[in-house]
Parts: C-alpha cells; structure tokens; sequence
C-alpha cells in the first residue's frame, strides 16, 4: 500500500483545526446572542425551590462574577478557547456544581457504546440489502423481503422504540424496559455487568436499527444501479467472472465509496441524534444529556455537548480522509 | 473452419407499446482467423447481434428465433447453455472488447488484477508466477511495458486503457472476438495505432474478429468481409473490395458516400466559391485576437505562447486540429473564458474577456455561442428541449412574446433541416444524437452570435449525419455571416469546411495555412501523420502496421521548434512566440 503523502495530510489537519475552531467559535457566539442571563435563571430556580432568596443582588453579582461575566467578551472568549483545549466547559448551571466535563464523560461511553454499535450494524444491514436489491443474481425472496421491510423505514423513530417496549419488554419481557444496565448489578469489568448492558442495549440498537437500515439501502440501491450500468461491470460480465466476485470487486466495491463519506457525516450527528430514542428507554447517554440541558437553559453543558458533537464529527471525516487514499486509488494523484 | 455460426436470428425487445424486432432473420458465418465487419448506424442492431453471441443482451431484449452455435464446443448451440456453461464460454471461447476505453477498466484494481481475475475464474488456481508471466506476456503483446500492470486506470490514456482491454480479450486465446467500436473515442493516430495492434493479436492467435463500427474507411482499412446492417437487417454481405467497388444495396453507397476525404468531392452542396478577396477596408478592433496567450497547468504547458487576430470582415472558418492532448480544446476553453490565460490576454472586440462588466460579459456570452462534442451531455434530461432553445433567447432579451419565441425555435429548427413538429415538445432521450447535436446549432443560431466555437462537433454521430450537421455549421458561416473557430482531430472535414487551418501539436502551432496547402500537400511530419492515420476507404493505401504507428509517433519527438507557415488569407493573422 502507498504512503499518504505529507502534503495531503498537513492539508486534511488544516481542515480539521479549522472546523472544529470555526464550529466551537460559533457555539460560543450563538448563547450570547440570546437575551437570557443564566445567573438570572439559576437565581429564579434557587427561589422557585426556596421561596424567597435573601440578598438576591448579591448573590446575582457573585454568579455574575464567578461565570465571568463582567470580563470583557475577548476575554471570555480567549479564556474560552483555553477551556475547550482543556475539555473544560465550566460547571453545569442546572447540576451545580457538578463540571460540565464529569456529566459528558459520565454519559459519552454509553452513547458511543450504544449508537456505534447500532451505526455500525445499519450500515452493514443497510449496504449489503441495498446491494441485494439491485443485483441480478439475488434470490427471489430477497428481492421481494427488503422492499417490504423497508416500511419500517417510514415509522417514526418514538413510535419504534414504543412498539419495541411494548412487545419485547411489557408484553414478552424478553428485556428490561429502560436503564442502560440493572440495579442491582455493580458497575464493573464483570460478565455480569456487560451482560447486563447487552441486554439493556439491545431494545434502543435494535430501534434505531429497524428505522435507519432504509436510508442505507435505498442509498446504495441508487449507487448500485449507477454501477450496474458502467463499462467495467459489462466488462466483468463479458470476461466470465462469476458473478458473486462480480458483486463484491467489481459492484459493491465502487458503490460503496459515497457511503463511507455519508457515514463519516453521520457519526458525528449519531452521538446526539438519537435524543428521543434514549429518552424512551431512559439511556443515560449523550442524547438524554443534551435533551436535560435545553430543557434547562444550562448553557454550559449545551456548550460542551456540541463541542463533543463537531469534535466527533470533524474528527471522523478526517479518519475517512485518511482512509480514503487507500479504498480509492484515484484520491492519491488528487490535489492534496 | 467456421468458428460461429449465426442461423436465422431474430432478437425481439418487448416494450409497453408491443414489440420491436432489433434483429430479424440474420445469418452469417465466422471463419477462423477471418476478420468480419459489422457496419451500420445506430439503432441497426449491429451491436445486439454481437451481444447475442455473447448471450449478454441487454433488458428486455431475448432471441426470439434462431441459433448461434460454436464450433469448437461441438457445434453446440449457446443459446441452449446453462447460465454457468455461457460465463464459461466468456472470455475463454469468445471474448469482447468494449466501446468506453474511458470507462471499461475496474478504477479501484490494478491493471494486472483485472487480468489475473479472467484467468482465474477459467483455469482455477493459477500459481503467482504463472499469472505474473502471463500478464506480463500479454501486455507486452499489445505494445504495453510490464509496469503498466501496476498501475490503477485513472493513470493510463485512453488508447492505453483501450490496449489493456485487448490485452484481458486475447489472454486466453479465444476463438472469436468481438471488438465494439474500440476505437471511436480515439483519435486517428491512436486509432490506427490500437487498430492495427488489434489485428496484429488477433492474426497471432487466430481468432476470428468481430469489428463493429460506423465507419467505412475504418472498415476499409481492417477487415476481410463487409456485413452491412440496416435496421436489424443484413442488407448486404461479401469481401470488403467487393461491397466498397460494386456495393449492391443503395444503403451501402449511401455510407461510402458519406465519407469525407481529402481533395474528393466535397459533401458541401455549394462548394465554397473561390474566396472572395476581403474588400472592406481592414478594422482597426479585431473580432478576437490571443496577444500572446500562453497556459499552463502546473509544470504541463498545454499551449505555447500564441498570437492571432481574426477580423470580423468577410466570415471565416479557422479550423483548429491535432489529436487529443494537443491543446486544441484549451485553446477554446480560453476563447469561451471558461479558463484565464497564464500569460497574454484574450480579446473580444478589443476587449480582455477575463475583465468584462457584468453587462459586457452578458453581451460577450451572446456574441460568443459554442457547440460542443456530446450531444448527450448538453441537455438537461428533465426538461424539454424548447426549454434550452427558449430559456437563452429570453434570458439574453430578445424574446418579444411567447409566440415571437417559437416562432424564432421555429426557424431556427428548419434552418438546420429538422421539422420543428417532430423535434420541440420532446424530452432528449426521445431524440436521436444527430437531432440533439442540430437542435445544438439551432440554439446557438436564435442568439445571432457573432462567433460560434465548434469543439467536436461531429465525432460522436454517425458518418452519415457528420456531413448534413457540418454542412449546418458551415452555412452559419455562408448564409449568416457567423464566424466559426472549428475544433477537430478530423482533418478530411476541416480540409472542406474552413478557410485556414492551424495544426497544433503538444501546445504547438507546427503547420499553419489554407487547407489545401496544409492538408492537400503537408511539409511537417506530424501534419502527414495525422493525415496518413486517417483510414479511407481506399483498399490500396498502405495503413502501416502496429510497429509503424508506433514508429512514427517516437520519431517525431522532440517537436520540431519552428512552424511551417504555408501562407495567409485576408483577415486572419497568426504569430507564434
């Protein structure tokens, strides 16, 4: 295999500096634009819970002062950006004092468990159906079979998830019906802990899966069929190469290249986007997270969850960027 | 020894309106080692009989009637094989070279790979050695270097991708094989080149040879026997010397006709007058002039510094020839402002096209109209093709009403020959290539330009269309008074169509001159080869073999530093650095 070429990697770093320091510049700009003061909205929950607060002005000052809120804005913005380097993101406004970085690394494993896990089975479901449909040689079930399923592509993710409950944990109770893991079960590199996990998992995977598998397959459905069409698969064909080799070196692998880039685009996304799915099944991940702190108002962890999100993002396009030199020859005498 | 033969074959394609019969009662016999052309234009069904014997027909299609059988399966009829019998058949009995050189090779494998596979899927496993000995032998076959196998295809020209699909035809020395246009997207050097390497492969091995084309001079120049077809049927069969000196059908002279050659009778209907001296005192503001117009791309210069001046006078034609990699179609990018020159400006009307106003370049791309190669390509597929005609016309403003405006498209259309009932209201893909390109110079004709930039305009339709659409073009000029820059590798038409002709080379202006200076009597090198790769329909030419093509091409490297100037015509001026 050929060496990536220095210029092109110093190039794709560039990029990914600059969009995770463009994207967390932006999230620092866009709550500031906002008319609400979060030492205004903590005063009102500390005097929601208590009643009346003494010395409310200066409490207000001191919460002022603490967030640095009278600093200048360059300065919050310098010290900002101090911050993000260090993963630190302030304490949460609505779990004070707990850090924003202890409540994201507490939910992240289990999001990046849970929705890699689930992202990954999709794809390979989805691109391997997708490829079925179109290929000549695919039995007649199968042709008929995924077609079919594909209506579950057109179910909300919510109404899934309850489906799902209803079967497999109230009516069946093959599984838990929320909580990543059991209580009674102590955290832990024990079998029974990761058991556990599996088992909790397995309802929101297969949730997310059942909805998602769709958009794999009627994607690579329509790169398929691009590919059906080309010189090089007639070609193939006139050479009297058996048609499974045909299939995968010829058909699926220049059909898939589009969708490593689309899954790229997506893990990034996946790590938020399935706030309601975790929500349903009371999964202590990112999504839930992110869903608490909206409610909330709280500023920092908002902050911090889309930090996490573009820095996941950027950080897989550039992995595709990496690999792609070696999955399509002709990036390598590309521009860099 | 017969190695196919062909009994009364029909091949049906079921449509929703009922049936079409592509190929009705067909019969032919290949003789081993004897090369058969199949001639016709598209839609003759010649390139379905061909895929019949491959049974790779496309959908919907299905022999109706019929039998192909092989000889060396013992006569076994194919159409009666098993679907795993047939992909034996492929390659090993009967193998297939592709029309898209461009597009035929697996981008993702390696050259050697997508050798090595139809050697497997044949004889099983093939120890490393063996297949490495084998690629290396059948490259070299075709005139490729061992290392060619390594690279990926993006890294190779088209006449090499098209070699190393003969290559992967001949590697396991098939009985017959079936050659689809494999030379149409070349230019004549390299088509004479990959053509005479086909031949040279084939006659080692034997094989019989199947060539599919649309044009009769190739035909003349590499074949033993003249299927000619005409709507799925064969309409007349025999020794090529027999079918070109006494063809039977009307069909057939037709297509001999329609070839042009240097210094025969024009296809023109009213052959260009003797030029008429350029009276109107010399403008002061040239029409377009390169001032020292050079480009590059990285370190490649695609053209060498250049300067012109074309008057806008008495119209012209300046046709602008060599084979691909020239630096001809740069030279039009730049005249049409797609790309900046690196040095020099472009002018239009005095103007540098690469510093207009806003208004100045609307008026600029009114004034300037282009006509490009793939009339495929040119179209957008959702919309009609009134809307391309249509939309230009009202978006430069000179659309006065609904009804003004088709009744320009009207005009228009019947100023290139098509009835305006049969072609407007129709979607592309409902017309034919030929259509498409005319319905191309229709459009280019409502907007009155002042300078039309013709890059290929012919190479992708048939030779029988090739001369009523350059007889179009060439009525721009004499009716309309539009001055046209013609682009081509084909110097027969440019011999008959233009005033002056500049042949370039690697970004060179090597000869220069009237037409029947340059092309009747060429004094440099590359300007005789370029004329002597044109295949003609004349059995006695010596066409060269694969050795001289290659020959010639090596010879001629370094380009000779100065261009041979074979005179002036009025209102045109032309300066190399």
């Amino acid at each position: 295999m050929a060496r990536i070429p220095a210029a092109y990697l110093v190039n794709r770093l560039i990029t990914l500096v600059l969009t995770v320091l463009i994207a967390s510049t932006l999230i620092w700009i866009i709550p500031r634009l906002s008319p609400v003061d979060p030492a205004d909205i903590m005063l009102g929950r500390m005097s929601a819970a208590g009643g009346t607060v003494a010395d409310s002005e200066a409490i207000l000052a001191t919460l002022q002062e603490r967030f640095g809120l009278n600093d200048p804005l360059w300065a919050q913005y310098l010290l900002y950006l101090r911050n993000v380097l260090l993963f630190d993101f302030g304490l949460s406004t609505a779990s004070f004092p707990t850090p924003v970085s202890v409540l994201i690394a507490n939910a992240l494993p289990w999001t990046i468990g849970l929705m890699l896990i689930s992202v990954v089975i999709t794809f390979i479901i989805g691109n391997v159906l997708g490829a079925l449909m179109v290929w000549d040689h695919s039995p007649k079930l199968v042709r008929v079979a995924i077609p079919a399923a594909m209506v579950f592509t057109s179910i909300p993710p919510i109404l899934s998830g309850l489906l799902l409950i209803w079967l497999f944990a109230a009516t069946l109770q093959w599984f838990p019906i929320a909580g990543s893991y059991g209580l009674l079960v102590e955290p832990g590199w024990s079998w029974e802990f990761v058991g556990s996990v599996i088992h909790h998992g397995f309802l929101p995977a297969l949730s997310i899966v059942v909805v998602t598998f769709g958009f794999w397959a009627l994607g690579m459905r329509g790169l398929m069929i691009t590919v059906q069409g080309e010189d090089y698969t007639k070609l193939a064909e006139a050479k009297g190469l058996r048609p499974r080799y045909i299939l995968y070196r010829y058909m699926i692998r220049n059909a898939i290249l589009p969708q490593i880039t689309a899954f790229a685009l997506k893990v990034g996304l996946l790590i938020a986007g399935q706030v309601l799915v975790e929500r349903i099944f009371a999964y202590n991940g990112m999504g839930k997270l992110l869903y608490d702190a909206i409610l909330n108002q709280d500023f920092p962890v908002i902050q911090g969850v889309s930090y996490v999100i573009i820095l996941m993002t950027a950080l897989s396009v550039f992995l595709v960027d990496l690999i792609y030199p070696f999955v399509d020859p002709r990036i390598r005498h590309g521009r860099a | 020894m017969t190695v196919l033969e062909i009994k009364n074959l029909s091949i049906d394609f079921p449509i929703a309106k009922g049936v079409v019969h592509a190929v009705s009662d067909f019969t032919l016999n290949v003789p081993q080692g004897r090369r058969i052309g199949f001639i016709g234009e598209s839609g003759s069904g010649k390139t379905t009989t061909a895929l019949a014997a491959m049974r790779m027909l496309a959908a919907p299609g299905r022999i109706a009637e019929g039998e192909i059988h092989l000889m060396s399966l013992g006569q076994t009829n194919i159409i009666k094989l098993t679907d795993d019998e047939m992909r034996r058949v492929r390659l090993r009995k009967i193998s297939y070279i592709p029309q898209g050189a461009m597009n035929s090779l697996n981008p993702v494998m390696r050259v050697e790979n997508q050798i090595w596979d139809g050697i497997i899927a044949h004889e099983g496993a093939v120890s490393m050695a063996e297949l490495r000995r084998r690629s290396k032998a059948v490259l070299e076959s075709v005139g490729l270097a061992d290392h060619v196998g390594r690279l990926y295809p993006h890294e190779l020209s088209g006449g090499m991708k098209q070699r190393v699909c003969i290559a992967i035809g001949v590697c396991l020395q098939p009985d017959l094989i079936i050659a689809d246009e494999p030379t149409s997207a070349l230019d004549v050097i390299t088509q004479r080149h990959v053509m005479q390497t086909l031949r040279k492969v084939q006659e080692t091995i034997g094989a019989g040879l199947i060539l599919i084309g649309h044009d009769m001079g190739l035909m003349a120049q590499s074949v033993d026997d003249l299927a000619v077809m005409k709507l799925g049927e064969l309409v007349e069969f025999g020794p090529v010397r027999q079918v070109l000196e006494a063809p039977k059908h009307p069909y057939t002279r037709q297509l001999i006709s329609s070839v042009p050659v240097v210094g025969g009778q024009s296809f023109l209907d009213n052959p260009p007058a003797a030029a008429v001296a350029d009276t109107t005192p010399a403008r002061t503001v040239p029409l377009l002039e390169f001032e020292g117009v050079a480009k590059t791309y990285g370190s490649n210069t695609a053209l060498h510094t250049l300067s012109f001046k074309l008057d806008d006078g008495v119209p012209k034609i300046i046709s602008i020839v060599g084979q691909s990699g020239s630096g001809k179609s740069t030279m039009g990018s730049l005249m049409l402002g797609f790309s900046a020159p690196s040095n020099g400006r472009v002018l239009f009307q005095g103007r540098d096209i690469n510093r207009l106003s806003a208004a100045e370049r609307m008026a600029f791309r009114k004034d300037v109209q282009a006509v490009f190669q793939d009339p495929y390509a040119c179209f957008n597929p959702f919309y009609r093709v009134d809307h391309a005609l249509a939309y230009p016309f009202k978006r430069f403003g000179l659309a006065r009403s609904p009804a003004h405006t088709r009744e320009e498209m009207e005009k228009a259309c019947r100023t290139v020959g098509l009835n305006p009932a049969l072609v407007l209201r129709r979607y592309p893909h409902q017309l034919s290539g030929g259509q498409r390109q005319r319905l191309i110079v229709a459009r280019a004709l409502m907007l009155s330009p002042k300078l039309l930039i013709a890059d290929e305009p012919v190479s992708m339709v048939d030779a029988s269309l090739r001369a009523t659409i350059l007889k179009n073009i060439y009525d721009l000029k004499d009716k309309q008074g539009i001055s046209i820059l013609y682009i081509t590798h084909d110097l027969a038409t440019a011999y008959h169509v233009s005033d002056y002709v500049m042949v370039l080379y690697r970004g060179h202006v090597v000869e220069a001159g009237p037409p029947k200076a340059v092309i009747g009597d060429p004094q440099h090198d590359y300007t005789r080869l370029l004329i002597d790769s044109i295949p003609w329909p004349d059995l006695d030419r010596n066409w060269g073999s694969a050795d001289d093509a290659r020959a010639d091409l090596d010879r001629l490297d370094p380009v000779a530093a100065n261009p041979i100037f074979r005179g002036a015509v009025a209102g045109f001026e032309l300066a190399t650095a």
